[in-house]
């Protein structure tokens, strides 16, 4: 009976053990995207009116349909990060995904006449998205009969809004080599500086916990708000405690906050919960999900997410 | 009686030369892991490698010369070096770590001995041709450049996988 309950034990910590070991983090995704100024100068723009006012966006379908060297570059860039083990996702392939699947859902039907529910906010985020975009610059200098390129390559947190990367610089000026050898010259002069810095910034994420964004938002039609006292605290003031508890070793900034909303940046959560298994911002604002919903504050909350770094909590109702 | 005496000199002679050089050796060795010696970018390699020129200092011209690869490959493990001309960027050292060379040493003495396995990863892109203005004597030793070619992408991929180093994508 004492040798079966050691052999019981002995396995759940071999389990635990497993579990443990073999847990990875949620690894992010990254995209090379041209950057608006390249897009501008290379007549890559589209214009809407937004409520009256013409605004310019850059048009990423138009450019990669047009341009070959664009094609060239984000290519190259591809090839050399899938070599380093982080194959990167496509903006091409991913707008065309995108188009193919907004066709498929307007098609779907149920056997009984149904459609795909999808809401605006849902249209809203159907967009070609990564977690960090690689944005990418280049001009060409001509100085009499020389070439060369200026090349600029940026690594941008999606969430914090951070450079996590970055290089950039000029190359040399050239007589005779052609627009598609100097970009190669670029590409390869510089990934490897960027990757340095973008080993630097998951090093750092390894050694202090992912940096993420947090929102706190009320519906109009909850009657509560954020000074709300609960045992002589407002409940902005047990949200923000509740962060310090459970932050990797209580770091964030509270940088905004209202009676209607805080807003919480450079939150550092760990890179797995108490089980051992990988998290995000949805999966850390989680626990303060349960722990609103329980008494003594019993509010009813919706919690919505952006990627692996950026997540909201509504109050007051689903 | 007269051969084997001449026998025993050209023996002496020898042994000397073998010590000699091996001790020429060892100092070369030594600064190499005092980072007596300098690196620079000399133009934009081909897909994977560094094309960079190493500057070494050795009392003999040619261990200064065999030294270059030797030395290029630590340059670019621990010291990174600078950009400049040639459409050159600076690079930074493939270890991050600044204590790693004592802390894999069971790793890095083989791998830097000589014969070593530095030596898949390196080579001399002038055919151990050095340009007059690229062999320097200075005091009593010489200072030699040598332009070398190093397999950048295959040394990290070595190094990731002898866990001497973090890949990318490790940990995720």
């Amino acid at each position: 009976m004492k040798n079966r309950f050691h052999k019981s034990i002995f396995t759940l910590l071999a389990l635990f053990a497993l579990n443990f070991v073999s847990a990875q983090a949620k690894k992010p995704t990254i995209m090379v995207v041209p950057s608006e100024v390249w897009c501008n100068t290379n007549g890559y723009m589209t214009t809407y009116n937004n409520q009256g006012t013409p605004t310019k966006i850059p048009d990423f379908k138009k450019a990669f349909q047009e341009n070959a060297n664009l094609l060239q570059v984000v290519a190259k860039i591809n090839t050399l990060m899938m070599d380093r083990g982080f194959p990167l996702k496509d903006m091409s392939s991913a707008i065309k995904t995108l188009e193919s699947e907004s066709a498929e859902n307007a098609m779907m039907s149920s056997k009984s006449g149904a459609g795909i529910s999808e809401s605006p906010i849902d249209r809203l985020k159907k967009v070609a998205k990564a977690d960090i975009i690689m944005e990418l610059t280049w001009t060409v200098n001509t100085t009499g009969p020389k070439k060369s390129i200026t090349y600029t390559l940026r690594g941008l947190d999606a969430y914090t809004d951070k450079q996590v990367a970055g290089a950039t610089g000029t190359g040399a000026p050239s007589f005779s080599a052609e627009l598609p050898v100097l970009l190669e010259e670029a590409v390869l002069a510089n990934i490897d500086g960027f990757n340095a810095q973008l080993q630097a910034h998951f090093d750092d994420m390894f050694a202090n916990g992912r940096e993420i964004i947090v929102r706190i938002k009320k519906f109009d039609s909850w009657p509560d708000d954020l000074e709300k006292e609960f045992d002589g605290k407002e409940l902005g003031t047990v949200i923000e405690d509740w962060m310090t508890a459970n932050t990797v070793k209580g770091r964030y900034s509270l940088s905004d906050s209202t009676e209607s909303m805080q807003l919480y940046e450079q939150v550092r959560i760990p890179l797995y919960d108490a089980t051992g298994k990988a998290t995000d911002a949805r999966g850390f604002l989680k626990g303060l999900q349960t722990f609103l919903k329980g008494a003594p504050y019993n509010i009813t909350n919706k919690l919505t997410m952006k990627g692996l770094g950026q997540a909201v909590i509504v109050l007051g109702e689903k | 009686m007269k051969t084997k005496q001449i026998l025993t000199l050209v023996l002496l002679v020898l042994t000397n030369a073998i010590f000699a050089q091996s001790g020429k050796q060892k100092k070369a060795d030594k600064a190499t892991r005092e980072w007596r010696y300098e690196i620079e970018c000399a133009g934009i390699g081909k897909d994977g490698t560094y094309l960079i020129k190493v500057w070494s200092y050795s009392k003999k011209a040619d261990i200064a010369i065999t030294q270059a690869k030797k030395n290029a490959i630590h340059g670019v493990i621990f010291k990174g070096f600078s950009g400049g001309g040639q459409g050159c960027t600076s690079q930074r050292a493939l270890a991050t770590n600044p204590n790693i060379e004592e802390e894999k040493a069971d790793f890095f003495e083989p791998f830097f001995e000589e014969g070593g396995k530095y030596m898949k990863y390196v080579s001399e892109s002038s055919d151990g041709n050095v340009g007059a203005d690229d062999r320097v004597k200075v005091g009593k030793e010489y200072k030699v450049g040598v332009i070398v070619s190093v397999q950048k992408d295959a040394l990290r991929k070595d190094l990731e996988a002898a866990g001497v180093i973090r890949g990318l994508s490790s940990g995720f």
